[in-house]
């Protein structure tokens, strides 16, 4: 009794408290669902054009999906998904490949460049992105790789090439993997990369999943080198760059509800694979096996 | 093995006929002592390398010093009565090949290096009657305790290529030139030190702007960082409160915002956020407002727009990366707070907030990194503008945008390297500052 | 089935840059870092390591934290390289020889079981990379999980096993493969009390089983006492003492060893001794005792001369004796009833002793705190040390 009717003491400052949390709760999710309410909306609107009178579109229809999906002279949005998708497997592979020999090294293995390469990579973190994208331009430029088809292959390059650089989060992970478990393996009479491939790797799904989605992600939402790589050259563009070019004064008008549907499109399987992944986001950032 | 370190110095000194060989003919050291292979596949490595320095190298080197001189000109053919344009010098292309050479010698320098040790050090083996390794062994080694080279050599072979060369390049024209003012696009000269006095010149036009983008950058990048990370922890504190209802809940609508690509929402937000874009016709609609916003047409409104919308990308960011951290708070802290009466804005500064602070400072320094370099939302918000009229740089412009328009729509490329030069020097300068006295950089391998 | 070998073995962590740093710019630096030499080259931490050890024998090293014998270890193992000195295996040089190649197998202190394997993958990893045949790789583990027990538990992952459980199937894995030599790293630290005294009991029944020589590292004297065939106590990256359990239990070569070995701990005195009439004479706190005909012969040999010695005596040699005269005297500050014992810890000029009492010979008496007790030991159990050095002046 004593307990409840302590209880009831507590409560209504409790209860008000409690409400004014939630009530800004609600207001917050409203103003970050919003934007992303709007777009989905828009993607639906019948009225062409990028500013109307009103905030809710007055008519709804399916056009602006069918119009991306079989639209092909103007703006090719099925071929840049397809440049797209092609470029992001590979992408996706090479680089998967990179961060996790490089994490693994780092975090496992003890040699003279290590310390070296960890502050070499520090420093070129500190350089604005892009200041190497134009001499990176010529470059692929000598090598012959930015003309036609072969602009995929640049751009699976510059997409995978420096990932190297973004060991942090796997190397972090990679630590935390006892080091006992290693030397156990060792003195079972494993090799180094047998130690890596059935110890390491199983025990770090979370972490591998994670690199395997976040480099299979990038090409999708990167136009800033995509654009400079593939100029003028339409039938290489990725989807970010289509989309980019739908909201230019040339196109919004015809095209900026479809650019709502096309980014509809592409936000909900990354959104699907970001939700998914969250879960191994977190684990990342703190730690693996215990025990 | 006496005293003797294994260095190429030692290697010459001490080195039988072989290892000395080596260091004319590399490889030599290592055919003479059995390990055939490694030291054929040496020597095809000093072949190439004699043989790109004939055929190029050499070339490049030497045009570097000028970079090029050989204006494109226009020559009356009398045979054939037309003019006949001839091929001038493209300095840019001199520049990057002479770059190329000097790495490719930095390179033989290295091979050299390590084929003089490694040959002394199998003839210090061979002398002591140790084993030395066969090809066989060598290849196994290089799945066993010398993984590390086979993992780390193409991701390193690919940030060699494809960001420190670039970087050199891209830094080296800084001190040229390259421009299209007074039309140095094709042929251009060393210009020394020359572009940085005009950028740190406060009273010449370009360094005016600069000193104006410098002070804008560090501002966003503060507020950005520091009230990104406040309020994010704040908005995981409350969700993760005892008695909130529907954590999953309120957590997914937040998440949701992260999960459509950046890009997207950053479009969609600079087009809400025009004149007659949504928002303004909402509140319109509601009567609220009698003329539009000037959102993106002011440069104070500018500002506040994007800080407060880099709010609204960023905190869930912070939210999710904090929620596991923040319940790696030890209880007893917060209980023996409450029992000395402490209410929860104080517990908030007392407690949660320094030992955040400890803990994410290798956070806070790469998101306030993150910040400075940050592209994406300037340039897709509000493209630098407003810009003034005889500017190359929009009020909002952040260092990294500016050297985008230097070099992309400008061709201004020695001014935009200057830029990256000195965005660099400064993070350089805040990161060794925090990083450095960071408890997690020292304790990154704590002796046993 | 195999003999060990070590022979001067030494192991030096080089400086780091850092370190190198700091150094040029103070000169009178610590020679010393954890009580470990430091030298040019770094920190010492095993210096001039010799042991033989026989086929099958079971060696435990043992010695405070940081003493180095863990690190011993590691260079057997061949996961720490070895500086400098030479390590044999059935006479095999082995410093160079990697890990997987010395047959050799390690249970580890916190179990180092694969997480993502069963109980049976865990135990069949070993024999898998060494492509022992299927069949055979069955009756192996079988056999194994016989011995420790786990049959039962072959179908199941690491994490839904007790701590027991986990530590026998790490034990599993080391034997499976029959290795030469089994290393154990602190195998029962992470047990609770009465699990490690039951785990002890089994590794010794273990011993019995299978023909690998030991070596067993612990910083528990009591494992050492129970498990060892012989003990190497160490001390700041030192071998102090070799011996059987009984050796360095009743003829310790110093104060460490005296101090280390037994529990409670041996209780010192500041005494002299002085030669009467060609015999020693040992004076501690007024109390004269005359050392047993062994001792003085086995000083005599060694030409002690008087001097200021330190005396030792293990609480269990010390009995209460009432009568007066040449007796010590204490003051009682706790007494501990054990039950078939009592341990009184006492008070005397300034030292604090112990003495173990067996309860049968108190009787009715009760001792409280600040009650004064008188005490002596028996001449043949006394040992006396060099002050100075911390030397058994008998040995």
């Amino acid at each position: 009794m004593t307990t409840m009717a302590e209880k009831n003491r507590m409560s209504p400052r409790r209860r008000a408290v409690n409400v004014l949390v939630h009530l800004l709760l609600a207001v917050l999710a409203l103003i970050w669902v919003l934007p992303i309410f709007w777009i989905i909306l828009t993607s639906f609107r019948a009225e062409p054009g990028a500013y109307t009178n009103t905030f809710l579109p007055q008519g709804y229809t399916l056009n602006n999906y069918v119009k991306l999906l079989t639209d092909r002279n103007v703006l090719n949005f099925p071929k840049m998904f397809k440049n797209t998708l092609i470029i992001a497997v590979c992408c996706c592979i090479c680089s998967t490949f990179f961060v996790l020999s490089v994490s693994y090294s780092l975090s496992r293995m003890r040699f003279r460049f290590r310390k070296p390469y960890m502050n070499i990579a520090m420093i070129l973190g500190l350089f604005p992105g892009f200041m190497a994208m134009i001499a990176q331009y010529f470059i692929l430029k000598a090598m012959g790789l930015t003309e036609g088809s072969l602009i995929r292959i640049g751009l699976i390059i510059v997409y995978s090439a420096c990932t190297g650089l973004g060991f942090q989060i796997a190397k972090g992970f990679f630590d935390t993997i006892p080091r006992s478990i290693d030397e156990a393996a060792v003195m079972d009479g494993a090799t180094q990369w047998q130690v890596f491939t059935r110890i390491t790797m199983p025990l770090s799904k979370p972490i591998v999943i994670y690199t395997v989605m976040t480099s299979f992600i990038a090409p999708w939402v990167d136009f800033i080198f995509a654009k400079v790589l593939c100029r003028a050259n339409a039938d290489q563009f990725t989807v970010a760059i289509g989309l980019w070019n739908m909201l230019q004064k040339e196109y919004i008008y015809q095209w900026y509800t479809c650019f709502a549907a096309g980014a509809v499109l592409i936000s909900i399987p990354i959104a699907a694979l970001f939700l998914y992944m969250q879960r191994f986001y977190v684990e990342g950032m703190s730690g693996a096996v215990k025990g | 093995m006496g005293n003797k370190q294994i260095s190429a110095r030692n290697a010459l000194r001490y080195g039988d006929l072989y290892t000395r060989l080596s260091a004319v003919v590399m490889g030599a050291g290592l055919i003479g002592h059995k390990q055939i292979v490694k030291g054929l596949l040496v020597l095809l490595f000093q072949a190439a390398f004699v043989f790109y320095m004939i055929n190029t190298g050499i070339h490049s080197l030497s045009m570097m010093p000028s970079l090029g001189t050989q204006e494109q000109g226009k020559v009356w053919n009398e045979a054939k009565q037309i003019f006949e344009y001839t091929t001038g010098d493209n300095s840019q292309q001199i520049l990057l090949a002479g770059v190329v050479a000097l790495f490719v010698i930095a390179a033989i320098i290295v091979l050299w290096i390590l084929q003089m040790r490694h040959s002394y050090k199998i003839q210090l083996i061979k002398e002591q009657g140790g084993h030395v390794p066969t090809l066989k062994e060598d290849l196994r080694s290089l799945l066993d305790q010398n993984l590390h080279m086979t993992l780390m050599t193409l991701p390193c072979l690919g940030i060699l290529i494809f960001n420190i060369v670039p970087l050199v390049y891209m830094i080296s024209m800084a001190f040229t030139t390259y421009s299209k003012e007074d039309n140095h696009l094709m042929l251009f000269d060393w210009d020394g030190l020359h572009q940085f006095q005009r950028v740190l010149n406060m009273n010449g036009n370009i360094g005016r702007q600069f000193w104006h983008v410098l002070a804008w950058t560090i501002v966003w990048a503060i507020f950005a960082t520091f009230l990104n990370y406040i309020l994010g922890m704040i908005l995981a504190m409350i969700i993760n409160r005892k008695d909130t209802k529907g954590k999953g809940f309120w957590r997914f609508c937040f998440v949701l915002s992260i999960a459509v690509p950046q890009f997207v929402t950053l479009m969609i937000m600079n087009i809400m956020l025009q004149p007659s874009g949504a928002i303004n016709v909402l509140l319109q609609n509601l009567g609220l407002i009698s003329s539009p916003l000037p959102f993106w047409q002011n440069a104070m409104w500018a500002r506040i727009t994007i800080i407060v919308i880099n709010l609204w990308v960023g905190i869930p960011y912070t939210m999710l990366q904090v929620t596991g951290i923040l319940q790696n708070i030890p209880n007893e802290l917060y209980e023996a707070a409450k029992m000395d009466g402490a209410g929860p804005v104080r517990i908030f500064f007392k407690i949660t907030l320094p030992y955040m602070l400890f803990v994410t400072t290798p956070y806070l320094i790469s998101s306030f990194v993150g910040n400075i370099n940050n592209f994406n939302v300037i340039y897709l918000l509000s493209g630098g503008g407003p810009t003034y009229v005889g500017d190359t740089a929009g009020q909002t412009d952040l260092l990294v945008t500016w050297l985008y328009k230097l070099t992309v729509d400008q061709q201004y490329y020695n001014l935009g390297a200057v830029i990256g030069i000195m965005t660099f020097i400064i993070l350089t300068i805040v990161t060794l500052v925090t990083y450095r006295n960071s408890t997690s950089y020292k304790n990154e391998e704590a002796f046993m | 089935m195999a003999t060990v070998s070590l022979q001067h073995i030494q192991k030096i962590y080089p400086n780091t840059v850092e370190e190198k740093k700091r150094k040029k710019k103070d000169d009178d630096a610590p020679k010393r870092k954890n009580n470990l030499k430091i030298t040019e080259e770094g920190v010492v931490a095993v210096d001039d390591f010799n042991l033989e050890i026989a086929d099958k024998e079971f060696i435990v090293l043992v010695g405070p934290s940081g003493c180095g014998k863990s690190t011993t270890l590691r260079m057997v193992a061949g996961l720490e390289d070895i500086t400098r000195g030479d390590l044999y295996i059935d006479g095999v040089r082995m410093n160079d020889v990697a890990p997987k190649d010395r047959d050799i197998a390690m249970v580890f202190q916190n179990y180092a079981l694969y997480p993502h394997m069963t109980v049976r993958q865990n135990l069949e990893f070993p024999l898998e990379l060494r492509h022992v045949p299927k069949e055979q790789m069955n009756k192996q583990v079988n056999e194994a999980a016989e011995i420790l027990g786990i049959t039962e538990y072959l179908e199941r992952k690491p994490k839904a096993l007790s701590g027991g459980q986990r530590q026998r199937v790490a034990i599993g894995r080391a034997i499976v493969r029959e290795p030469k030599v089994l290393l154990m790293d602190e195998p029962l630290s992470n047990l609770d009390a009465k699990l490690r005294n039951q785990m002890r009991a089994e590794i010794i029944k273990l011993r019995q089983r299978i023909d690998t020589t030991f070596i067993y590292v612990t910083h528990d004297q009591t494992e050492a006492m129970t498990l060892g065939d012989r003990i190497v106590i160490m001390k700041d990256g030192e071998i102090q003492q070799i011996g059987t359990p009984q050796e360095v239990f009743n003829k310790p070569v110093n104060t460490f060893v005296a101090g280390f070995i037994g529990m409670p701990q041996m209780n010192f005195y500041d005494g002299q001794l002085k030669l009467e009439n060609d015999q020693y004479v040992v004076e501690v706190q007024g109390a004269r005792i005359i050392p047993s005909e062994d001792k003085q012969e086995r000083l005599k040999k060694h030409n002690v001369p008087a001097m200021q010695v330190t005396v030792g005596a293990r609480p269990e040699h010390i009995t209460l004796d009432e009568r007066e005269g040449a007796m010590m005297e204490g003051r009682v500050d706790v007494s501990e009833m054990m039950g078939s014992s009592v341990h009184i810890h006492l008070n005397s000029d300034g030292n604090d002793s112990i003495i173990i009492v067996p309860t049968l010979d108190l009787g009715d008496r009760t001792l409280r705190t600040g009650d004064t007790v008188r005490f002596t030991f028996a001449p043949n159990v006394l040992h006396l040390f060099d002050p100075e050095t911390g030397r058994n002046l008998e040995y």
